[in-house]
């Protein structure tokens, strides 16, 4: 028998699936871009991509070049930056709650954010938009976490109970102030925030999807070995040289900014952070320091091509792209919750 | 000598005192065992003693060093802690458990994999369970889990060993092999303390005991002297009778119901 490596799985399988899947989420940034209602042909789409980068002149007219370059390509860019940033707050509280339910969604983020953007949108202040997810998300949080210690022992089961309150109350005072405030479309308007919607995603929201990315996200991955730590629970962590109540409060805060800043772009949109981190496990296993950023991949790759089936499966009608990812995510979710029977 | 110096340890819990004002001694390369009925407070001190929880009042000094003082990092390079009854949701393998041993020693950005990965090796073989490396944690049995959570203590390379009940789960052939493991580490110089359920174990293979009730010692020493017919009738409320093993010529103890008082 050949001597085998005492690591579980050998260290370059990760690397190797990352780069395949650093490939695919360019070549699906390539290709997501020429689809759409607009006729639009491969070689335009890119030709009117070039020339805003300086290379040549577009071969679209205005208005077209318009729909690549203001629509198409900000928008698959954040879809891409949303699915990355919700896979590793998926991700990392699943570890750090010790729960494979945890979600920034079921958990009650994604509402508290929204409520949080929806106020200053409409109040005006814009500017604070993510900060004002940001708050929102984290005050969700803190709710949710309280009212599952003070149902007994925090169980993952008592945690999603807890966020599934919390995202209720979260979404039905969205709701109101959408209906309270908002002339013209609420209800469109409403859905948007609650099921999650990138149709109005511009270059600005690009740029908060990725500066909050490279932030928050950044340093959440550089911290998978302590991660992998929490396993055993809080007394583990700590005899392995953890400081447990820092790194649990800075990393929740840090994925409450991620969250927040996702939600301010998108909307809460469910289950990218909850199933595609147990799917990368299933690959590589639980190491934190290849699941992070295999997450963040994955789920930058499946909320683009969620999204894009929003926009084009039954054009010209668009859905929002929250039903795509609970069609698809909240099956995966009961199987996930019928695993774990056994436990009030 | 040194050791193990841990003096005036106070633990309250709300109101309740659970560890009340504790002093206890632990010369180096020894083993101590950590005896007391259940609810005594065992575990509690263990956590203290492993510098995993403060106590409210108290220090815990080792080869000089308040525990307490120390960088955290350090501190787990120093003093490891096998806890009860461990378990996880996550679906790691043996050697990734085993492997956590070696966080304290690591950057957290590169692994220093060739050195881990042999002393991860050694730690598996010390606790019997090299075959099983490439098994999932979860799906072991009790004692397997208890013997690869003694291997990630091991892979830490303490000088200094906490466990709690690390016999619990195991067969007795185990639980002898564990014991007689932990002897061998004291005699390369660890020091080890380990809550002890088994009494008879804690006279035959502790060099120490502390016996703890209502979170006080009423008894430390040398073993022998100390798990005394008295004690354990005080402590425990039943007969004991001192015995030798006609193989090993060690004291055994043997134990019997109180004959009715009156």
């Amino acid at each position: 028998m050949a001597s085998r490596s005492t690591n579980g799985s050998s260290p370059a399988r990760p690397a190797i699936i990352g780069v395949i899947l650093a490939v695919a989420l360019v070549a699906s940034i390539v290709v997501a871009v020429t689809i759409g209602p607009a006729n639009i042909t491969f070689g335009e789409a890119w030709g009117s991509i070039g020339s805003h980068l300086g290379f040549g002149t577009s071969p679209l007219p205005v208005l077209r070049d318009g729909i690549v370059w203001e629509l198409r390509l900000p928008r698959v860019l954040t879809a891409a930056a949303v699915g990355a940033g919700l896979a590793i707050s998926g991700a990392v509280m699943q570890a750090i709650t010790r729960n494979p339910l945890a979600d920034p969604y079921l958990l009650g983020l994604s509402s508290g954010a929204s409520l949080g953007a929806v106020s200053v949108v409409l109040l005006g202040f814009s500017l604070l938009l993510p900060v004002a997810a940001f708050l929102g998300a984290m005050v969700a949080l803190v709710l949710t976490l309280l009212l599952a210690s003070s149902l007994g022992a925090i169980t993952p089961t008592r945690t999603v109970l807890a966020g599934l309150a919390v995202s209720s109350l979260a979404g039905a005072i969205t709701s109101l102030v959408i209906f309270w405030t908002a002339t013209g479309d609420s209800f469109r308007e409403i859905l948007g925030w609650l099921l999650g919607s990138l149709a109005g995603a511009r270059w600005p929201a690009v740029a908060i999807a990725v500066v909050a990315l490279v932030v928050a996200g950044i340093p959440i991955m550089l911290t998978g070995r302590v991660l992998d730590a929490f396993a055993f629970g809080d007394v583990s962590a700590s005899s392995l040289g953890v400081n447990v109540s820092a790194t649990r409060w800075g990393l929740l805060t840090a994925t409450a900014l991620l969250t927040g800043a996702m939600v301010s772009v998108s909307g809460s949109i469910g289950f990218v952070g909850l199933i595609l981190p147990h799917g990368v496990r299933l690959l590589v296993g639980p190491a934190h320091r290849a699941l992070l950023p295999l997450s963040a991949l994955v789920g930058a790759i499946f909320l683009l091509w969620a999204d894009t089936a929003a926009r084009s499966l039954f054009e010209p009608r668009e859905l929002p792209v929250g039903i795509v990812t609970a069609i698809i995510g909240a099956p995966i979710f009961a199987l996930l919750l019928g695993r774990r029977r056994s436990e009030t | 000598m040194s050791g193990l110096e841990a003096s005036r340890i106070t633990i309250t819990a709300g109101k309740k005192l659970l560890i009340d004002g504790v002093d206890c001694t632990i010369p180096p390369g020894s083993v101590a065992a950590l005896v007391g009925p259940n609810g005594a407070g065992k575990s509690t001190l263990l956590r203290a003693l492993a510098a995993v929880q403060r106590p409210d009042a108290g220090a815990v000094v080792f080869e000089g060093a308040d525990l307490f003082d120390l960088p955290r990092r350090e501190r787990a390079r120093i003093v490891a802690f096998v806890e009860q009854d461990t378990a996880t949701e996550t679906a790691m393998t043996v050697a990734s458990v085993v492997g956590l041993g070696r966080l304290p020693h690591q950057s957290l950005w590169l692994e220093e994999t060739a050195n881990s990965a042999a002393i991860v090796a050694r730690a598996l073989e010390a606790t019997s369970m090299t075959e099983f490396v490439d098994r999932e944690f979860a799906s072991l049995s009790g004692g397997e889990r208890q013997r690869v959570m003694l291997a990630r203590a091991l892979a830490q390379e303490p000088a200094l060993l906490l466990l709690d009940e690390p016999t619990n789960h195991l067969d007795i052939g185990a639980q002898l092999a564990v014991l007689t493991l932990l002897r061998g580490l004291a005699a390369e110089g660890m020091t080890v303390l380990a809550a002890l359920h088994d009494l008879g174990l804690a006279a035959t293979y502790s060099d120490h005991v502390i016996v703890l009730l209502n979170g006080t010692v009423v008894a430390a020493g040398p073993t022998a002297e100390t798990l005394t017919p008295e004690l354990l009738r005080k402590v425990y409320g039943v007969q004991a009778s001192v015995l030798t093993n006609p193989v090993t010529g060690a004291r055994v103890l043997a134990f019997s119901p109180l004959p009715d008082a009156g």
